[in-house]
C-alpha cells in the first residue's frame, strides 16, 4: 500500500533536522588560540578487502550514497533539511569553511584582513574559480548571495547570522568588504559555518532553477534528480582544489527505513549510509566489509519546560525535574552507549566545554523536597515529541518512568514535525524535546536559546544577568575572556533549568571499506571531495 | 414479545427453533468453537489484565533491555527493558475496546441508514446509499488515516475513524435485507392496520434482518482490530508509553535481529484475535445464513 509506505517513510525521517550550524571563534581575528579540539580521530574498524556485491557502476567510480530522507528542496539559502545539505555540501562552496578540526579555513576566500576597529573585514577571493555553468566567480556573486540571505523578502532562516552586518560590497572583481555594526568575533562561522550561506550565481535564482537544478562552485555538479534514480552528481573538472575530487559520480538514493538502508550497505547495494541505528553498532563493528567510524560530536539533546505556564514558571519545579532524571539511563536507552550524558550543552574535548554538573543523577529525594517547597503535587506534564525523531519518543518514555516516583505523570504527545514546530512557535506546550546539531560557536547555542531576545527561546527564559553575559560575550574578541563569560552564563542556565540538557550523541558513519578518504566530521557535514572508491 | 397474538405464536416458535439450530450449528463447527474459546479467554485476560500483569506498562529497566524470554519475563523485554508479556496483555484491552466501540459506532450509524434507505427507497435511498458508496470507495485504512490526520492521533479518534470506515458495510447489508422484506406480506399487513413506519421498521423489519448483521459484526470485529493494529503500527493510534499491539510490532521491527520476541508476541496476539473473530464469524454465517449454509451442506452431501 503506497500511502502506508509513505507514512512509514515519514516516521523514519529521523533526519529532517533544523541544521543550526554555528561557528568557531574566528581564528584570523588577531586573538590567540583557535582552541577547538573537537572531532577527534574516529577509529576505523574493518580492514579486510571490500565486498561491494555487484553493481557495474562501482567500476567507474560512482559512489552510491543512501539517505534516510528525501531533500525537501535544493535552494541552500532556504532549505533547513539535513538531507538537502548532504547533497548541497558537495555542490556549493562558502567563503570560508570549517576544516576537519572545525576551525574556519579558507575556501572561496583565499585570505582576509580585519581592520583595527574590528568593524571592516576584507575578503580576497581565489583566482580562477568557475561556477558549474562555466562562468567565473566574482565578488558580485558573493555580494548577491549574502544580500539575498539578508533580504527579509527571501525568508532565509539564516538571515539572523548577518545581524551585525551593515553592508557587503564588491571593492573589485575579487575583493569583498563586509562592514559591521559591532565587533563580531564569530563572523567567519556566521558566513561560512555550513552551506546555508553558499555562494550562488544570480542567474539560477532569477530563472527559478535554484530549487531544482543547483549550480555552484563545489567539487561536484548537479546532473539530475528523479524519484526512481535518486540524485546524480558528477565530478566538476574545473574544481579549484588541484586533483580533486576523485570520484566520477555520486548517486544519492533515498531509503527511509533504517533497517533496509543498513541491509543495502551490508549487501553492497550502496556504499555509504547517512546514519546507523545505534542498536546495530555492535553487529556492524564485527563486519569486516564495513568501515564504522564514531566521532564525539557537538550535538546535544535536551528538553525544555514552558516557563510561561504554571507550575514551570517556578524555578524549583524545573530544578526538581532536572534533578530527578537520570541522564545516563536516558542516553543509554536512546543511543545504546553511543552518547555521553551531560548536564551542559557542550561535551568534553570541545574548547567551549565547561565542567559543570550540579545535579546528582536520579536524586528523587532532593527533587521531592523542592516540589514540596513549591507546593506542587500530582503534576501532569504533556511532553511534545515527534516520531520523525524516534529518539525523542524513546527518551520521553524513559523520563516518564523516571519522574513517576515523584507523582509526576508524563503524557507523551507525539505529533508530526511541522505541527511540532508550529506549536513550539506559539508556545503551545508544557515541554518539548529535540536536539541541536552542528554546534560550533556558543553564540548560536546559547544566545538564540537563552537570551530573552533570542530567536529560539521558545521556553520563555528570561534572566537579565544571563542576557548581560551573553551580550558581552558576543562582542568579546579575546577567546579566553569570551569563554569565561559563557562559562558563567551556562552555570546559571543549568541551575535555573532553562534547558534541561541530556547528552551528546556520537556522530556515527558507516560505509563500505572500498570507500577511501571519507571521514565522519564533528559537524556532521557530508563531504565527498576527497573520497575515492577502490576496486 | 408484545405483539398481536397470531404473530407472536409464529414468531416465538420460529425464534426458539432458530436460536437452537443456530447454537447447534455453531457448536458443531469445531473451528468456531475454538474461536469462541480464544475469545472468551481473551476477554477474561483483558478484564483481569492489571491483576495478571507482573509489571507495569512503562517499568523501564535499561540494564535488562532486549532480554529473551525467561521465567522473570515470559515474553522477554523490549528496548527499554520493559516486560513484553505485561505490555501484550495490557494492550489486549485497547484492541478489544477499539474493536467493540468502533464496530458499535459502525452498527449505530450503518444499520439505521440501511433500514431507512431500504424501507423508504426512492430518493432517500439514492442519497443515503450514494453517500455510503463514496465512503466505501475509499480504501478503509486510507480513509481512517485521513480522519485521524484531521482529528489528531489518539485512541478515541481511532475508534471514530474505524467506526466511520465500516459504516457503509453495515448500511449495505441492512439495506439489501430490508429490500427483500419491504413488500413482504407481514409488512403489508402491518401497514394496512395503520402501524407507523417507525413501528414497522422496529418491530417487523429489523428483527428479520438481524442475522446477517450479527455475522457481519463478528467479521467486522476482526477487521476493526486489524485496522487498529495497522493504525497504531503507523503511530496513529494509542500514544506511548501505552502499549498497543500494532505499535509494539512496529517498534519491534527495528530490533528484529537482536530481539525477535519484541515483534513475535504482539504479532501472535493480533493473529490469534483476528483468527478467533473470523472463525466465529464463519461459524455464525454457516448457522444464520440459510443460503450459504445450504450450499455448504449440499457440498457436504455430494
Amino acid at each position: 500500500m503506497e500511502l502506508r509506505q509513505t507514512l512509514r517513510t515519514l516516521a523514519s525521517m529521523a533526519i529532517l533536522v533544523v541544521v543550526l550550524v554555528a561557528c568557531q571563534q574566528g581564528e584570523s581575528v588577531d586573538v590567540g588560540d583557535p582552541g577547538t579540539t573537537q572531532a577527534a580521530d574516529g577509529g576505523t574498524v574493518g580492514t579486510s578487502p571490500p565486498d561491494t556485491g555487484g553493481g557495474d557502476e562501482t567500476a567507474g567510480g560512482t559512489l552510491i550514497a543512501a539517505q534516510g530522507a528525501e531533500p525537501d528542496r535544493l535552494d541552500p539559502h532556504l532549505t533547513s533539511a539535513y538531507a538537502s545539505f548532504q547533497i548541497l555540501e558537495n555542490v556549493y562552496d562558502t567563503l570560508v569553511q570549517p576544516g576537519d578540526d572545525l576551525t574556519m579555513e579558507p575556501a572561496l576566500a583565499e585570505s582576509w584582513d580585519i581592520s583595527d576597529d574590528q568593524l571592516t573585514w576584507t575578503f580576497h577571493l581565489r583566482e580562477g574559480v568557475k561556477f558549474h555553468n562555466g562562468r567565473d566567480l566574482t565578488a558580485e556573486d558573493v555580494v548577491y548571495s549574502f544580500e539575498r540571505i539578508m533580504d527579509p523578502e527571501t525568508g532565509a532562516a539564516n538571515a539572523y547570522r548577518f545581524e551585525s552586518v551593515e553592508s557587503v560590497d564588491a571593492v573589485d572583481e575579487r575583493t569583498v568588504e563586509i562592514r559591521l555594526t559591532r565587533p563580531t568575533p564569530n563572523l567567519l562561522v556566521n558566513i561560512g559555518g555550513f552551506k546555508g550561506m553558499a555562494i550562488v550565481p544570480r542567474e539560477i535564482v532569477e530563472d527559478g532553477t535554484i530549487d531544482t537544478h543547483p549550480i555552484g562552485t563545489g567539487p561536484f555538479r548537479f546532473v539530475s534528480s528523479s524519484p526512481d534514480q535518486g540524485i546524480l552528481l558528477e565530478r566538476n573538472p574545473d574544481y579549484w582544489q588541484e586533483g580533486l575530487p576523485r570520484l566520477e559520480q555520486i548517486r544519492f538514493v533515498q531509503i527511509p527505513d533504517p533497517t533496509v538502508k543498513l541491509t543495502n550497505l551490508r549487501t553492497g547495494e550502496v556504499h555509504w549510509v547517512d546514519s546507523v541505528p545505534p542498536q546495530e553498532l555492535e553487529a556492524l563493528a564485527g563486519d569486516d566489509s564495513i568501515a564504522l567510524e564514531r566521532v564525539p560530536g557537538g550535538d546535544y539533546h535536551y528538553f525544555a519546560l514552558n516557563h510561561a505556564r504554571e507550575p514551570f514558571d517556578d524555578v524549583r519545579v524545573r530544578r526538581a525535574i532536572a534533578m530527578a532524571i537520570d541522564r545516563e539511563e536516558i542516553a543509554e536507552a536512546a543511543q545504546f552507549g553511543a552518547a555521553t550524558a551531560n548536564q551542559t550543552a557542550i561535551p568534553e574535548g570541545n574548547f567551549w566545554h565547561h565542567d559543570y554538573a550540579p545535579f546528582t543523577p536520579g536524586d528523587i529525594d532532593g527533587a521531592q523536597a523542592l516540589l514540596d517547597e513549591a507546593g506542587v503535587s500530582d503534576l501532569t506534564i504533556s511532553f511534545m515529541v515527534s516520531s520523525e525523531f524516534p529518539e525523542t519518543v524513546t527518551q520521553a518514555q524513559v523520563i516518564a518512568s523516571q519522574l513517576e516516583p515523584l507523582g509526576i505523570t508524563v503524557e507523551i504527545d507525539d505529533v508530526d514535525f511541522s505541527t511540532w514546530l508550529d506549536r513550539q512557535g506559539q508556545g503551545d506546550f508544557d515541554a518539548f524535546m529535540l536536539s541541536w546539531i552542528g554546534n560550533i560557536d556558543p553564540d548560536d547555542f546559547y544566545y538564540a536559546q537563552h537570551h530573552s531576545e533570542g530567536g529560539f527561546n521558545f521556553q520563555g527564559y528570561s534572566n537579565p544577568e544571563v542576557d548581560d553575559l551573553l551580550d558581552q560575550a558576543r562582542v568579546e574578541t579575546d577567546q579566553e575572556a569570551r569563554k569565561a563569560l559563557y562559562d558563567q552564563a551556562v552555570e546559571i542556565i543549568v541551575d535555573e533549568a532553562s534547558y534541561i540538557y541530556l547528552y551528546n550523541p556520537e556522530n556515527i558513519g558507516a560505509w563500505t571499506t572500498a570507500l577511501d578518504g571519507y571521514h565522519v566530521r564533528g559537524d556532521n557535514a557530508v563531504r565527498f571531495v576527497e573520497a575515492s572508491l577502490g576496486s | 414479545m408484545t405483539e398481536p397474538a397470531a404473530e407472536t405464536t409464529v414468531g416465538v416458535v420460529a425464534h426458539r427453533s432458530r436460536l437452537r439450530t443456530t447454537a447447534e450449528t455453531v457448536l458443531r463447527n469445531r473451528l468456531a468453537v475454538f474461536g469462541l474459546v480464544i475469545l472468551v479467554l481473551l476477554v477474561l485476560v483483558a478484564l483481569a489484565a492489571p491483576l495478571i500483569a507482573p509489571y507495569t506498562i512503562n517499568e523501564v529497566d535499561v540494564a535488562n533491555r532486549l532480554q529473551g524470554p525467561s521465567s522473570q519475563h515470559w515474553f522477554g523485554t523490549d528496548e527499554l527493558g520493559r516486560d513484553v508479556f505485561s505490555r501484550v496483555i495490557i494492550a489486549s484491552r485497547v484492541s478489544l475496546q477499539v474493536g467493540f466501540v468502533s464496530v458499535g459506532i459502525a452498527l449505530g450509524l450503518g444499520v439505521p441508514v440501511g433500514l431507512i434507505a431500504g424501507y423508504y427507497g426512492g430518493r432517500i435511498d439514492s442519497i443515503l446509499m450514494r453517500l455510503m458508496d463514496i465512503l466505501f470507495s475509499i480504501p478503509a485504512i486510507v480513509l481512517a488515516i485521513a480522519i485521524l490526520a484531521a482529528l489528531g492521533p489518539d485512541i478515541v479518534n481511532a475508534m471514530i475513524a474505524i467506526g466511520v470506515v465500516y459504516t457503509p458495510i453495515f448500511a449495505r447489508i441492512t439495506r439489501g435485507s430490508v429490500l427483500t422484506l419491504r413488500d413482504a406480506v407481514f409488512v403489508q399487513a402491518a401497514r394496512s392496520i395503520g402501524a407507523s413506519d417507525l413501528r414497522i421498521i422496529g418491530n417487523h423489519v429489523f428483527p428479520n434482518v438481524i442475522a446477517p448483521i450479527i455475522v457481519q459484526t463478528s467479521l467486522s470485529l476482526a477487521f476493526a482490530i486489524l485496522a487498529e493494529a495497522a493504525l497504531s503500527f503507523l503511530g496513529l493510534g494509542v500514544q506511548p508509553p501505552n502499549p498497543a499491539w500494532g505499535r509494539m510490532l512496529s517498534e519491534g521491527r527495528a530490533f528484529f535481529q537482536q530481539a525477535p520476541w519484541m515483534a513475535i508476541f504482539p504479532g501472535l496476539a493480533i493473529f490469534a484475535t483476528v483468527f478467533a473473530f473470523n472463525a466465529l464469524g464463519d461459524g455464525l454465517r454457516d448457522a444464520l445464513d440459510p443460503q450459504q449454509r445450504s450450499i455448504i451442506e449440499s457440498r457436504g452431501r455430494s
